[in-house]
């Protein structure tokens, strides 16, 4: 009898649980950034309450420190002495500093997330320079490319940034701020930080999974249930979860089956922040400027970087981006490095595809395969790029026959054409679907 | 019909084969299970334990899918498109061989050398070997920099260190000895020269390994001229050739395949061609009339024709020894053709060269087939100059050795005497690229670049000149030999800038074309060869007079010729490997010998009767004194004669060649100062063991069915489908159950003449080089698993004793009733639009069903992962290290790598009709003639295969497919195969 009253209660409880996961889609995605100020609330709990933890083991370990409060209070009061100690230093040997205490740091991170007041205003960085890793494209350097450039520098060459900067968006943003040299040095200490953890990556979606394994058990237990009929006796509502579950199961496998190994939508983040809208949209750079091998080569080409200095020798400062993600492409050109750029399109090794084709004899415009990638600042790949993708198109495009030859050797469909005979004739029609046409 | 048979197991009957016993269970199951883990003891659990692994592994390697990066050039070069190809014409140097060559280069890699036709002497052909020199290139064991002592130093420090030791020895007026091969370009030379002006004292000596300077000596005596002539194949009408292996070795094959195939159309004038030689060789296969004599007959028999020759000529008698060969008919037929015959012989004995000069000179052939004006510039060295070296630094008077590109302590017939010799040099330098015996016995080492990273130029023949021109920046620390020796001589000017100059102030001066110098180079760059127009070279017939000939017939020493006790050995080079130079190209070692159709190893080739008299079966070891062999049964091979090769047994030329085969070297001799290439055993021993071979030969058997169609000159000419009258018959009685297919745009075919083809295997390699066809090893080979795309088969007919010989290229034959398609289970191989058939690689899970119901065989299987290029990393076999970083540049990434367990065949090079194509549509034309190229047709040295669309009606191909000779292989099956042959004709005196 207990055992049929355990059972029962699971019965309800999977039930909720699998309703609320099927729900859960629907609502705001918790992992979604969507609003930076958000972002930045979530992640400064998180840290200091992480970050005193770490300060009861290490440092303060005599002092039983239960409230992140009282630590606060206890370092600006610290700090206060401190301060007043060192309005006596000049600020180049503030610059030196290179051993930071637990509290110091404390400041630096207070600094960094915007919660210490500076003359009654909050200036935050994480704002703009994520430490998480971001799905749109954010024009600003992230902390971690920050910490990294500035990692062997010096503090002074980062209060210039921070003081006095240069680039048209910055000069706006950074206006009036109002740091000292301790607190540069204190935020630069802080954020040396990021070299060593990076910056966070976004957990994977597990909702499908779950849901799965939830759909899985519930199918099982269902099925044994049939048999052994002790949860139901009504037969009917086992089939029901059944056939539920099954379709759900079934559903899912398919489409990932059918997604494996693709990459519809792959939109990874670039070494530099370059937008296809800035440049293919609002400058109207036509595609073949920089993939100028598109119309002669198997390959679209990506632009060597005497390309893109064609344009950049003048060109320094974005109007979004400012100078950061233009500096790259110029310093990676004049120290004679290549841009690693991350690949989106790629074709397996057995499909021999050519723009030279595609672009020149079929006279198939870009857009056609990679989408508005005017629009796009972060670029992503628009086709699924399987088989079914390809002859799809092949079965319903219509050759060009006017070219010489196939007026040589398709001038039987080209003279009924003519007669009007046949209306068109598609690229099934002159070989398209043969095998050895892309795999040999 | 004749019967043929393709080794002697198969002409025995079935009674006789029962007896023997089955001596290599390597094909069966239990022998590719057992492998070589016998000694491992595996149970079921492991077997389980590997099986979950494997799973887990393959499951993991699947979901992870790799990041791939995207990297440009930081500033693209002008000439460059990424992803299309660049060609290069350049020239192919290796020792004595030369060929003019385009160089196929993908995105800065040459992956492939294709003939070049501009070229006056090899117009468009390559031989297995130029093929084959694009791996040597990606060659790890190549040196990666300067060596002191066998320590990488730098080139800075080892420049002043020579430099001021050579210095020094000039001071104390001692000698400085350079050694090369023979110098046949015209930049070079003049190079060395400066070199030699500027360390006075110092003195330059050739020396080719295969030496041929009693043709040299010979010349010299008896027309004043120290040369090698320009032989015209193309001119003589009736060639008589005494062990000279004119297409496969000799002097200049390329060339004379060219000219010799360009006279086999029985449609035109054909020619003629009597072999008399004791190995059975490639020309000695391709021959009307072949006579098996041993060496020591060589002089008796061109007495005999001379006393012939002479009695008509000058009516003059004069005594000869009797000779085992009734020359008489031949002598009567060379004089018939009087001034359109050619006599050569591979003889180096200045005798028989003096008396061959004189047959040639009494018929009237110099001047005509054998021309002086347009010299040979090859081979020019002569042995003697060799010994005196050797004497000299014996004897401690030689201060200073540089060595480049020779290496006598592998190839001189006493090459401890050298060894010995080169302790007591002060200074020892080598300038080769590559590590061979003989700089691993230098002090210094100071690489030179490979051919292909090189600026150089040639003259191979007097008046063709030819550039070579680097395809690669560098890959190794390394430094052209040119650059290193005009660096010690003090000039600041680079290799590229002294050609440069050389040819605008020497070569310019023959052309009115154009009169700009920098215009002038870079046309002639481009076209790759400079044979000037205003040439004083003789092209016609002109006869030239001769210098007195100082021959007396009676100086001639005839051996006794009594060959029943005496067996002599016959030593010889390869086609694949010649002089052993390429011995680590794994592609070059893994080529099926043409005739004995064996590969990775050298053996005693001996007769079918000498074999019975010892008691000798296929792979038995004999011991012959110094070395132990195994022998190989060669129907052909002249009784009382044995043959080996030379080139193998290299001891320090890298992981693939070492210790491959034996080497034979040391069994040459010297005689009267000419190296002699034959010798005789110290004895003649069974020593009971076997040893297997790697033979491609024995897999499948004829079974009396006439896949090669053969028939006389005269049949042809009185019904031109002699021989091959079945092809009407089977015309008209093949019936399909399926609908006939139609191809209405483009029907890709090829037709091979087989009257043309000499066999000689360049198409072989072209393919694995085109195709990415992997190496797989002895083992492998051994068990049937060779992979060639494209494979020779040659049978023999008539006697075992004295059979003759038909080589017939075998690839897929794109069946227009294909029978693999049927059976395919996925229909991973099926048929194109253009009559292609097609294979499908990503397709394909390896049921093999195809390979079994093809009855060509032409399909091959990938048991392992040859290639690395599966997933799963367990499965690699790659004893060649074919699969390294290095190696793997070679390949052509337009041609997928397949995995382990596809099923691989021949594409019709489906890469290259797909790029014709595209250009075609991109320049808005329909294609040209001949555009369309396969690997195997581009460079064929006999012009043998023609590619071509079998729907065009005004193409060489339909010339050909049309004519009374077409036949199909095995047409009674009704498969349509889009591959056609065309039956050989002979030339024979019935």
């Amino acid at each position: 009898m207990c055992m049929y009253f355990q059972a029962g209660e699971i019965k309800y409880l999977l039930t909720l649980i699998f309703l609320s996961f099927i729900i859960a889609p629907a609502m705001p995605n918790s992992h979604q950034v969507t609003d930076t100020i958000k972002v930045q609330k979530k992640d400064t709990a998180k840290v200091q309450v992480k970050d005193t933890s770490k300060i009861q083991g290490k440092d303060t370990a005599k002092v039983q420190v239960n409230d992140t409060t009282k630590v606060q209070k206890k370092d600006t009061a610290n700090l206060q002495v401190k301060d007043t100690l060192k309005h006596q230093l000049p600020d180049s040997i503030i610059y030196k500093q290179t051993t930071f205490s637990a509290e110091e740091l404390m400041r630096g991170e207070r600094l960094f997330y915007g919660l210490v007041y500076l003359e009654k205003k909050s200036v935050n960085c994480v704002g703009c320079h994520n430490t998480s890793v971001s799905d749109t494209l954010n024009w600003n350097p992230d902390a971690l490319e920050i910490s990294r450039k500035y990692l062997n520098k010096n503090a002074f060459d980062l209060s210039k940034i921070l003081l006095k900067p240069l680039g048209k968006k910055m000069k706006e943003v950074h206006k009036g701020f109002q740091l000292t040299s301790e607190d540069i040095v204190l935020i630069k200490a802080y954020m040396n930080k990021f070299v060593d953890i990076g910056i966070k990556q976004n957990k994977p979606v597990i909702t499908n999974l779950l849901l799965l394994i939830i759909a899985s058990v519930l199918f099982l237990l269902s099925t044994i249930d049939l048999i052994i009929r002790r949860i139901f006796k009504n037969r009917r509502v086992n089939w029901v979860i059944i056939t539920l579950t099954g379709i759900f199961i079934t559903w899912v496998l398919a489409v990932n089956a059918i997604a494996f190994g693709r990459a519809k939508g792959y939109s990874p983040a670039q070494p530099i922040k370059f937008s296809h809208a800035v440049h293919a949209g609002q400058n109207k750079t036509d595609c073949n400027y920089c993939h100028y091998t598109a119309k002669i080569s198997k390959t679209a080409g990506i632009p060597p970087g005497s390309v893109c200095m064609n344009c950049h020798l003048l060109v320094r400062n974005g109007t979004r981006s400012g100078a950061t993600e233009i500096a790259k492409v110029v310093g990676a050109f004049e120290a004679n490095k290549p841009v690693e750029w991350i690949r989106i399109y790629k074709l397996p090794d057995f499909v021999f595809f050519s723009h030279e084709q595609h672009v020149s004899a079929g006279e198939i415009n870009c857009e056609a395969c990679h989408g508005k990638v005017k629009e796009m600042n972060r670029l992503y790949q628009v086709p699924d790029l399987s088989m079914g993708w390809c002859i799809d198109c092949h079965k319903t495009r219509k050759v060009n026959l006017s070219n010489e030859y196939y007026k040589t050797y398709y001038s039987d469909l080209y003279d009924s054409l003519k007669a009007g005979k046949i209306d068109s004739v598609m690229v099934t029609g002159i070989g398209g679907r043969d095998c050895g046409e892309c795999h040999y | 019909m004749k019967k043929y048979w393709k080794d002697i197991e198969s002409k025995k009957s079935k009674e006789e084969l029962k007896g023997i016993k089955q001596t290599s269970d390597e094909n069966s199951l239990s022998g590719l299970l057992s492998d070589q883990r016998k000694d491992i003891p595996a149970s079921r659990r492991d077997f389980l334990k590997l099986c979950g692994f494997s799973f887990a592994v393959s499951a993991l390697a699947s979901c992870q899918s790799k990041i791939g990066k995207a990297i440009p050039y930081v500033i693209a070069p002008n000439e460059l498109t990424p992803g299309e190809a660049l060609y290069y014409a350049s020239s192919y140097i290796s020792g004595n061989d030369y060929c003019s060559i385009i160089v196929k280069t993908r995105d800065g890699r040459p992956i492939k050398i294709e003939g070049n036709p501009e070229s006056g002497i090899t117009r468009g052909g390559t031989t297995a070997r130029v093929q084959a020199s694009v791996l040597d290139l990606y060659d790890g064991s190549r040196f990666h920099g300067p060596l002191k002592d066998g320590i990488s130093t730098g080139w800075e420090s080892m420049d002043k260190e020579i430099c001021s030791k050579l210095q020094k020895i000039v001071e104390e007026k001692g000698a400085i000895v350079l050694l090369t091969p023979t110098i046949f370009s015209p930049s070079t030379e003049a190079v060395i020269t400066g070199f030699l002006n500027k360390f006075k004292g110092s003195e330059w000596v050739q020396y080719d390994a295969i030496s041929y300077s009693a043709i040299l000596e010979a010349n010299k005596i008896s027309f004043g001229k120290q040369l090698i002539p320009d032989y015209r194949f193309d001119k003589a009408d009736l060639i008589v050739s005494i062990g000279a292996d004119f297409l496969g070795t000799w002097l200049s094959p390329i060339e004379y395949t060219k000219q010799f195939s360009s006279r086999r159309d029985p449609e035109h004038d054909m020619n003629w061609l009597i072999q008399m030689e004791s190995n059975l060789s490639l020309t000695g296969s391709n021959s009307d009339n072949r006579i098996q004599i041993k060496p020591s007959q060589e002089p008796a028999i061109l007495l005999n024709i001379y006393k012939h020759i002479i009695k008509a000529v000058e009516n003059r008698n004069i005594d000869t020894p009797a000779s085992l060969v009734d020359v008489s008919e031949i002598s009567e037929k060379l004089l018939l053709s009087a001034g359109k015959s050619l006599v050569i012989s591979g003889s180096n004995v200045k005798q028989v060269q003096l008396l061959v000069n004189e047959i040639n000179r009494l018929l009237g052939n110099i001047g005509h087939t054998i021309l002086f004006d347009s010299f040979l510039k090859t081979h020019a060295a002569l042995e003697s100059n060799m010994e005196m070296l050797i004497g000299k630094m014996k004897k401690g008077a030689v201060n200073a050795l540089l060595v480049w590109n020779v290496n006598p302590v592998y190839t001189w017939y006493k090459r401890d005497d050298f060894a010995e010799g080169l302790k007591k040099v002060g200074l020892t330098v080598s300038l080769s690229g590559s590590p061979d015996e003989t700089n691993s016995l230098v002090q210094y080492i100071c690489p030179d670049h490979h051919y292909l990273e090189s600026w150089n130029d040639a003259e191979p023949k007097k008046e063709f000149f030819s550039l070579m021109q680097p395809a690669i920046s560098q890959i190794f620390d390394t430094r052209q030999m040119a650059d290193t020796l005009l660096k010690w001589s003090g000039s600041t000017i680079q290799s590229y800038d002294f050609i440069k100059a050389y040819w605008v102030n020497n070569l310019m001066s023959r052309q009115s074309e154009f009169s700009d110098p920098v215009t002038f180079f870079d046309h002639t760059l481009q076209k790759g060869t400079f044979e000037p127009a205003t040439s004083t070279v003789e092209r016609g017939g002109k006869i030239r007079s001769v210098g007195t000939i100082s021959f007396d017939p009676y100086s001639i020493k005839t051996v006794d010729n009594d060959g029943k006790n005496i067996v002599e050995i016959v030593l010889y080079e390869t086609i694949a490997l010649g002089e052993g130079r390429q011995a680590n190209n794994p592609w070059l070692q893994e080529l099926p010998d043409p005739v004995t159709k064996i590969c990775w190893d050298n053996y005693v080739s001996i007769s079918p009767a000498q074999a019975k008299e010892y008691n000798l079966n296929d792979s038995d070891i004999l011991n012959l004194g110094e070395v132990e062999l195994p022998v190989h049964i060669q129907p052909g091979q002249a009784y009382g004669t044995m043959g080996i090769a030379l080139g193998y047994g290299r001891s320090k030329c890298g992981k693939v060649g070492d210790r491959v085969g034996i080497d034979v070297w040391r069994m040459l001799s010297s005689d009267k100062g000419n190296i002699v290439y034959t010798s005789k055993p110290e004895h003649i021993i069974k020593t009971g063991r076997i040893y297997p071979f790697a033979q491609t030969q024995t897999h499948h058997s004829m079974e009396g069915r006439a896949f090669v169609r053969e028939t006389g000159l005269k049949e042809f000419k009185n019904n031109p489908s002699a021989g091959n009258e079945m092809h009407a018959f089977n015309l008209e009685h093949n019936k399909s159950l399926y609908k006939e297919r139609k191809y209405p745009h483009h029907h890709w075919g090829m037709a091979i003449d087989l009257s043309k083809c000499t066999g000689c295997a360049n198409c072989v390699i072209a393919c694995q080089a085109e195709n990415n066809v992997p190496v797989v090893g002895k083992e492998e080979v051994h068990r049937v698993h060779e992979m060639h795309w494209m494979r020779i088969d040659r049978y023999y007919t008539g006697e075992e004793d004295n059979p003759e010989v038909v080589f017939q290229p075998v690839l897929c034959q794109h069946c227009q009733n294909a029978p693999c398609e049927n059976v395919c289970p996925v229909a991973a191989t099926n048929h194109s639009s253009e009559g292609l058939n097609q294979m499908i690689y990503n397709r394909c899970f390896g049921t093999r069903y195809c390979n079994n119901n093809c009855p060509y065989k032409v399909r091959r299987f990938n048991w392992f992962n040859y290639s690395a290029a599966g997933t799963l990393t367990g499965n690699l076999r790659d004893v060649e290290g074919m699969t390294g970083d290095l190696r793997r540049m070679v390949l052509n990434p337009d041609v997928t790598v397949r995995a382990q367990g596809v099923i691989e065949k021949c594409s019709f090079c489906v890469q290259r009709i797909q790029a014709a194509k595209l250009k075609a549509k991109y320049e808005n034309r329909a294609l040209l003639e001949n555009e369309i190229q396969t690997a195997c047709s581009q460079s064929c040295p006999a012009n043998a295969i023609v590619f071509g669309d079998m729907n065009d009606k005004q193409s060489e191909l339909n010339r050909l497919i049309t004519s009374g000779r077409r036949y199909n292989l095995l047409e009674e099956l009704f498969t349509m195969p889009s591959v056609n042959y065309l039956t050989k004709i002979k030339n024979k005196i019935v």
